[in-house]
């Protein structure tokens, strides 16, 4: 999103210095200057536009490819039903359902079920970590800091372990008899059953935190680095102290980081899936194969044969997620214009 | 599930190899004219899908001594790991191997899928004779043949001796002294549990629900019957619910880490499964090696019963054009000691040949070190009698175990019955398959 916005910005700079130059030289004839300018303006139009043509083919050549096709497809699967006949040993055939496979999705209670947990992982995994994030990334910004390059490479580091990995790791270190975090919490009185029911969702936003805490981090700490310090110089000199710099002038300097940090979060929840998947098949019998929307719709594909409802479930999930994106940008706009 | 089926396969590639030793019934080189078997000159290739121990080196052994085929062999994961995910994928999209392996509960999903081929023609009369007659049956499919069973996996109950020698338990023949024994075991040692309830794995429960008679999936005309609130499920369903209650069973997910811990430090000294069981245990706690045993499955009223738990099969999938090829090859590995040797030398299989001549082969090359020398295989050949025949799967059981897994996982935490579970399986299976078309009742 954000490289996007840069480029658009950065955009017309180049035009505007060839039409500043261009201005430069013709001082002398304005008026043959004027429409010389204009055809070689019309000239470099017709090159940007082959440029960007080519540039951009790639891009839309794979766009279609891998998105558009693919989306297309699930549409079209998530239209029909395999049916069978006698006692059903005889092969399928597939027949037009029309929208009996989003009936059937939304009819079923483990696929609504599904959409609660994620409600539920939603209201305790965002928060705190887009709260975790901005303060990690507002210790490291602040004067106070030490071994600022350290700590940026330290909280990071758990982002480059890839999701899988990570998931099977805290499995190890949730199981009951084998972790020496289970034992340690035993032998102090804590005893924490991280598979039980009660414990599931707080193991799944664990994983989950460690894993993106660093990296949202990261974003938000670029940000904060590029605000102009002359800004936070004239802060000082007015006499706030760090905690006033840090929400008075830092924190709506990088409303724009902080709105793209939250969509990613809220999106990335929705199509939350690797680390309970492992849990499921690593020991947690009370993570089930439709915990979220995302595994029913992995479920109904690879567990039950029924790629229509898979599709469909996925297309729900799908809406869901562009509904919810379009609430938060929506909601952070509207602050953004009062401010 | 899958855990089940890794344990069945390694039972099976036990098996095999013991059954190598003997010579038998060979790999058919003589009829390598026929179409779609290749030549010496002009071999066909066939590709071959399997997760089973000891795979490669049957493939290997299949390679060396026949010239008129080459199989291609792809390790997969096992079936609930995402093996069936892979084999129905590639089904789907037309670059499927020839022959894949399937487990009996399986089966009935992927031919109502469409996956396989009816290989009636070629599972002739002298070719069923030499299968225990439970396997044939549970391949034969609306009056067709779909599979090439490989093993049997006959229930069992593997304990630790010493421990039940030291408190003086008896070994339990009956569920209700299964349950006295776990009791006096608790009494014995508070942490010790002489057996698992495990919530992850639908198919103990199942076998245990076959074993006393239940009848899930009946076919009549072209409707299902599903019965699955019939008195013997209650039986059993009561039975567990009364021993996970009262904490008499270690509740933990079928093979995992947790469990394994739990075998290693003598928290859990007994285990109910099945043949091929008796490779895994092996593998996983080496070692504690004599001091395993194993005695025939606890009953209801004390007579042999069994049912089955996992046990795999050849099927030939729907696209492949080799298919006699493929049949050869799979019919080697089933039916030859030689197939039967390759498998279980590789590795710590003690599967249980589907293929009753084989079973001495398979026992000779199976080392019972490990249960002190006890002679498993005979044990495992009067279960294997004892198998109830009524039993059937029904043709979504990925839609039944998926829902029965799911459920059977708040059991422990008791928020679910373990009849909850079982209705809840039920309700899914009678929508699933009112959404296929097909007729149900129950």
């Amino acid at each position: 999103m954000r490289p996007g916005t840069t480029a658009a910005d950065t955009g017309p700079h180049p035009d505007t210095a060839a039409a500043r130059t261009a201005a430069a030289h013709t001082e002398g004839a304005p008026v043959t200057a004027a429409r010389k300018a204009s055809r070689t303006r019309r000239a470099r139009g017709r090159a940007t536009g082959a440029a960007a043509g080519v540039l951009l083919t790639p891009f839309f050549v794979l766009f279609t490819a891998v998105t558009v096709v693919p989306i297309g497809y699930a549409l079209w699967l998530s239209l029909f039903t395999e049916k069978q006949s006698g006692l059903g040993f005889g092969g399928a055939t597939s027949v037009f359902s029309g929208l009996d496979n989003y009936t059937a999705a939304l009819g079923d209670r483990a696929f609504r079920e599904g959409f609660w947990v994620l409600a539920g992982y939603c209201v305790v995994y965002i928060p705190l970590m887009v709260a975790g994030a901005l303060a990690l990334a507002l210790l490291l910004d602040s004067t106070l800091a030490r071994a600022r390059r350290f700590f940026q490479l330290a909280l990071f580091l758990p982002h480059a372990v890839p999701g899988i990995i990570a998931a099977l790791v805290w499995v190890y270190l949730y199981t009951p008899g084998l972790s020496p975090v289970v034992k340690a919490m035993n032998s102090g009185g804590i005893g924490f059953d991280f598979f039980s029911s009660g414990g599931t969702l707080p193991s799944v936003v664990n994983i989950a935190l460690w894993e993106w805490l660093g990296y949202n981090m990261v974003i938000f700490y670029a940000a904060l680095q590029a605000i102009d310090r002359s800004v936070l110089e004239a802060a000082t000199m007015d006499g706030a102290g760090e905690w006033r710099t840090a929400f008075g002038i830092k924190l709506p300097l990088i409303r724009a980081s902080l709105v793209m940090v939250s969509l990613f979060t809220v999106i990335g929840s929705l199509q939350l899936f690797t680390e309970p998947l492992i849990l499921n098949q690593g020991g947690s019998s009370t993570v089930t194969s439709t915990w979220t929307p995302n595994m029913y719709a992995y479920t109904a594909a690879f567990s039950r044969n029924d790629y229509g409802l898979a599709a469909a479930s996925a297309v729900l999930l799908a809406l869901a997620a562009a509904l919810l994106s379009f609430v938060v940008t929506r909601l952070t706009n509207r602050k953004g214009a009062k401010a | 599930m899958s855990r089940s089926w890794t344990r069945s396969a390694s039972a099976l590639v036990g098996t095999a190899t013991a059954l190598a030793v003997l010579t038998a019934c060979g790999g058919g080189d003589s009829k390598s004219d026929g179409a779609g078997k290749g030549t010496a000159d002009k071999p066909v290739t066939i590709t071959f899908w399997a997760w089973q121990k000891g795979s490669k080196d049957v493939v290997d052994a299949f390679n060396a001594s026949h010239k008129n085929i080459r199989v291609k062999f792809e390790e997969i994961p096992s079936g609930n790991a995402g093996g069936y995910a892979k084999i129905s994928n590639a089904v789907k999209a037309g670059n499927a191997p020839d022959l894949v392996t399937v487990e009996y509960p399986m089966l009935p999903e992927f031919v109502s899928q469409g996956s396989f081929q009816d290989i009636s023609k070629y599972v002739t009369d002298d070719v069923k004779k030499q299968f225990l007659p439970q396997s044939i049956q549970q391949t034969t499919l609306g009056g067709k043949n779909w599979a090439i069973p490989f093993d049997a996996a006959p229930q069992a109950y593997f304990y630790r001796k010493d421990f039940f020698e030291k408190n003086r338990i008896e070994v339990p023949k009956t569920w209700d002294e299964f349950k006295a024994a776990a009791q006096k075991a608790k009494a014995a040692d508070p942490k010790a549990r002489i057996g698992t309830f495990f919530p992850d794995d639908p198919t103990t429960f199942e076998a245990m629900a076959w074993q006393a008679g239940a009848q899930w999936f009946k076919a009549d005309g072209d409707t299902w019957k599903l019965n699955t609130a019939d008195a013997a499920t209650h039986k059993v369903a009561d039975y567990w619910q009364g021993l996970i209650d009262d904490k008499l069973v270690q509740n933990a997910v079928s093979f995992s880490p947790e469990w394994t811990a739990s075998l290693k430090d003598g928290s859990t000294v007994g285990y109910l499964g099945a043949s091929w069981g008796a490779g895994v245990l092996k593998g996983t706690v080496p070692d504690q090696s004599g001091k395993w045993a194993v005695a025939p499955v606890p009953t209801w009223d004390g007579k042999p019963a069994s049912g089955m738990l996992g046990g795999s099969t050849w099927a030939v999938t729907k696209g492949s054009t080799k298919t006699e090829a493929a049949l050869e090859f799979a019919q080697w590995m089933s039916t030859t000691p030689e197939g039967i040797d390759a498998r279980i030398k590789s590795g710590t299989s003690s599967a249980f040949p589907a293929d009753v001549a084989l079973r001495p082969t398979a026992k000779k090359a199976f080392d019972t070190s490990f249960y002190a020398g006890q002679d498993i295989y005979r044990l495992f050949d009067s279960a294997g009698s004892s198998i109830n025949a009524n039993w059937g799967w029904g043709p979504s059981m990925g839609t039944t175990n998926t829902t029965l897994k799911d459920q059977l996982g708040k059991v422990a935490g008791g928020s679910v019955k373990i009849t909850d579970a079982i209705g809840a399986a039920h309700d899914a299976t009678v929508t699933e398959l009112k959404k296929r078309g097909l007729k149900v009742e129950g």
